[in-house]
């Protein structure tokens, strides 16, 4: 049986596709929670926040690349550094409208990054994502 | 009777007187009676009558053997002799030839003596010094009696023939002692010609001694012919070997003179200057091409044959010779009656005679046209190569061990900027770029030490106004016949033009990789940017199509037409940006540059009051700059419009706009009081497309990107200098003009 992911976190500047993303997330009963961050330096702060709070992390974050003031890129690299962040329990996937094979290449060289997922998302990526997301556990 | 005795008288007398014998008729007391005139030309005696003198008064000198004799006669003993030398005086010899008999009265009476005597000494000393001269002359004799088949030879013939005093020769051991072969074959058969026929011989041959040394004779024989028949052959032996041999030696430095006179074709000459003879050998008729027989043999001759614009220092050099003041040793040309000119070598000695009143010239002519040509035609190779270093297309240097340019052509003073003059004070690694210095002067070594003939480098010279010229140069050792190094040829391909293209093509190639990559990044921009809006097109169409709540349909279709319209957005940006990048920009406009940024700031004058902007401007009036004008509009525009939407928002904004001249380049500066960016983050994307630094509802990330297209497409370039929290500063350089 699927479990079910308690929070996600969409990182996205596009709010129409945070909003079709959520949209998704709630058709096919994903998450119980989901946060969104506008951009990078959002998220970074917001992350390192709940980590102080000691709040629940998010265990699924849907990262978009291309965002203002800071990027997916750039968002990976600050996210590692952020203190106990059990980042081995996250699962980072990137979703972006690029289809740039250099930005698959370059994700995929994130460990922290699961997968890359293309614009736009579908309730069948979400399935997947889920079924990996059980098995690692 | 009388008359009988008269006439007897006369007989006798004049017979007497007239007898070509010194002849004179004695009585018993040696008293003359009469004598022959020869008598007193024997003796020299000068009295005429001597009739009844006594002999001993008139002869004196009269040897005391010869008055013993007379006596003897006296007494009925006759004598005679041949010759017989008497010892008058010590040391002093007479030779006497005489006959005396006595006379009768009657049947028993001796009545005087007739004496018949001759003073034969000179003719005895005559004969002495004959044999005397042929013993020096080692002249011998010799006879061969052919009847009794028996030889005689004097003592010199057998000295000749170092044969002993009792050697016997005959016929066959007198030819046998000529040398076999050639010597002997020929006198076999002259002796046997000469007895055939009578005819004499005189050779020069070789005779082998008894004692075995080979010895030059000069055999010389003639034959008696009696009754047409060879009776004897006689004649002489001279010794001639050392003269012989002296001929051999000399003839065979003569000859080998004279194969090296004819092989260097020496003409020989001989002047006789106050007779005006010119004697020539045969190479000088060859030298001169004249046939002996054409030539008369005076100097006017020659002088003839000289070349006409050469017979006047031909005279004045002969001349000087006679005089003495100049030796003749000239060189002239002479015109072969062929018209061919030939050049002339000449040497010659002056010689006096002993009286020292007339002059002797001898000297020496060859020919020395073929060594003339050589030298012209050497001398035409050098003019040539002086010719062709000198205009040769290539730098061409001569250049010293040293490194001081020894010539150098007017290429080379091109291509460096210098004088011929200049250059020559300066040596090449004066004016060597020192990055090629090393380079060069290890390969020079190489050469100097000589391992290797020659090198080509490419290497860099100053140019006399500072800048560089690049060269391909070769350098190759000049060396003597001795393979001593001399100087070195450097030649030098100046490259400057073709370096100049390489930098130009290397500019091209960077444009072109930078326009490259730009395309990379316009196919990305393409990718991300397009795909995002299409992606959310589909996704809300889904969600459309499957929607049942009327409400959130209303949503959706108002997102799809946000979607549509930032599509549409996208794609006028990414049109705006092709067109920038599509349009090559070659003929820029000089453009009044406070002009135009006064009519962007008149246009966007609701902005900047709206938002309190302090705008000061620091332009010169009439300063023009290389622009394509919508461009220019279009970056100021940007560059406003920028420094207003990241305006500080704690205090007034303020912009600060500048002109001013950055070396020889026109620059505007925007400088704002901001927010600013931090450049050690976003350095490499501020310019980038699609790239926002600002949470900035206006924040398209496509400004700067055009701005900086734009720029560059007018062949300028733009800087930023930022601090966040302070400020931007945008410098826009224009093209140089």
């Amino acid at each position: 049986m699927m479990r079910k992911i308690n929070i996600s976190c969409i990182i996205d500047d596009d709010p129409i596709f945070v909003y079709g993303t959520k949209k998704v997330m709630k058709e096919a009963d994903f998450c119980s929670d989901v946060i969104v961050y506008n951009n990078g330096k959002e998220a970074i702060d917001g992350l390192r926040t709940l980590v102080e709070e000691k709040k629940e992390l998010p265990s699924l974050i849907f990262l978009d690349l291309n965002m203002p003031v800071m990027d997916g890129w750039e968002f990976l690299d600050n996210f590692i550094t952020i203190p106990n962040n059990n980042i081995e329990k996250v699962h980072v996937y990137v979703i972006s409208s690029s289809i740039d094979a250099n930005d698959f290449i370059r994700a995929r060289n994130y460990k922290v990054v699961n997968n890359y997922i293309l614009k736009p998302i579908t309730p069948e990526d979400l399935v997947e994502v889920l079924k990996i997301f059980s098995n690692d556990l | 009777m009388k008359q009988n005795l008269n006439l007897q008288t006369f007989i006798k007398e004049s017979l007497i007187k007239d007898d070509p014998t010194a002849v004179v008729t004695l009585t018993n007391e040696l008293e003359i009676i009469n004598y022959s005139n020869a008598f007193l030309e024997e003796f020299n005696i000068e009295k005429y009558d001597l009739e009844g003198e006594k002999l001993l008064d008139v002869l004196t000198e009269l040897p005391q053997e010869i008055i013993g004799y007379l006596y003897d006669a006296l007494q009925g003993k006759p004598s005679s002799s041949e010759g017989e030398q008497f010892d008058i005086n010590k040391g002093i010899h007479h030779w006497y030839k005489w006959k005396m008999s006595p006379w009768k009265k009657n049947e028993k009476e001796i009545g005087g003596v007739i004496l018949v005597i001759e003073d034969i000494t000179l003719k005895k000393r005559e004969a002495e010094l004959l044999l005397g001269a042929l013993r020096v002359a080692r002249i011998g004799g010799w006879e061969l009696d052919l009847l009794k088949n028996k030889i005689y030879w004097t003592d010199i013939t057998r000295e000749i023939h170092e044969t002993p005093a009792d050697f016997e020769p005959d016929l066959a051991s007198g030819i046998n002692f000529y040398k076999e072969g050639y010597s002997r074959d020929t006198i076999s058969k002259l002796v046997n010609d000469s007895i055939k026929t009578g005819a004499p011989w005189d050779v020069e041959l070789q005779l082998v001694t008894y004692t075995n040394k080979e010895i030059w004779v000069r055999a010389k024989g003639e034959a008696q012919i009696i009754n047409g028949e060879c009776v004897r052959l006689f004649g002489t032996f001279q010794d001639i070997d050392q003269q012989k041999k002296r001929d051999i030696a000399y003839k065979k430095v003569s000859e080998r003179l004279s194969v090296a006179k004819n092989a260097a074709k020496i003409g020989i000459w001989e002047y006789h200057i106050n007779e005006n003879s010119l004697t020539w050998d045969q190479t000088m008729y060859e030298l001169y091409e004249i046939e002996e027989s054409n030539f008369s043999g005076i100097y006017e001759a020659w002088k003839a044959s000289v070349h006409p614009e050469d017979q006047e220092r031909f005279q004045e050099e002969i001349n000087q010779a006679i005089e003495g003041k100049k030796d003749f040793n000239t060189t002239f040309r002479v015109v072969w009656p062929s018209g061919e000119v030939r050049h002339i070598r000449a040497a010659s000695v002056l010689q006096k005679n002993s009286a020292g009143d007339s002059y002797i010239m001898v000297g020496a002519n060859w020919d020395i046209t073929e060594l003339i040509r050589t030298k012209l035609s050497l001398e035409r190779s050098e003019e040539s190569f002086q010719g062709a270093f000198q205009n040769s297309a290539v730098g061409m240097a001569i250049v010293g061990l040293d490194g001081k340019w020894i010539d150098v052509n007017d290429t080379i003073c091109n291509s460096l900027g210098y004088t011929k003059k200049k250059l020559l004070s300066l040596s090449f690694q004066d004016i060597t770029h020192p990055e090629d210095l090393h380079t060069d002067m290890s390969l020079l070594k190489e050469v100097v030490d000589g391992y290797r003939n020659s090198y080509t480098m490419e290497k860099k010279y100053f140019h006399a106004k500072g800048h560089l010229v690049y060269v391909i140069l070769t350098v190759t050792a000049v060396k003597d016949i001795d393979g001593n190094l001399l100087h070195f040829i450097s030649q030098i391909v100046d490259i400057s033009s073709r370096i100049i293209a390489e930098d130009r093509l290397k500019k091209f190639l960077a444009i072109t990789n930078h326009q490259n990559k730009s395309l990379l990044n316009f196919a990305h921009i393409v990718s991300h940017n397009l795909r995002s809006h299409s992606s959310n097109l589909s996704m809300l169409s889904n969600f459309l199509l499957e929607e049942k709540e009327e409400a959130e349909k209303k949503t959706i279709e108002k997102l799809i037409r946000d979607s549509s319209n930032s599509l549409n957005e996208t794609v006028l940006h990414l049109n705006e940006v092709v067109q920038v990048k599509t349009t090559v920009v070659e003929n820029l406009e000089s453009i009044p540059l406070k002009e135009v940024l006064l009519q962007v700031k008149n246009s966007i004058n609701g902005l900047i009051e709206k938002h309190q902007v302090i705008c000061t401007m620091e332009i010169p009036d009439k300063l023009k700059v290389k622009a394509v004008s919508a461009y220019l509009e279009s970056i100021l525009l940007n560059l406003f419009t920028n420094s207003i939407r990241y305006k500080h928002p704690d205090r007034t904004p303020k912009l600060h706009i500048k002109a001013y001249m950055s070396g020889n380049q026109k620059v505007l500066s925007f400088s704002d009081n901001g927010m600013g960016i931090d450049l050690k983050k976003h350095e490499n994307k501020i310019f980038g497309m699609y790239k926002t630094f600002h949470n900035h509802p206006e924040a398209k990330g496509i400004g700067l990107f055009i701005t900086k297209n734009q720029v560059e497409a007018m062949n300028g370039r733009i800087e930023v200098e930022s601090e966040v929290d302070k400020g931007t500063t945008f410098k826009v350089y224009f093209k140089i003009d």
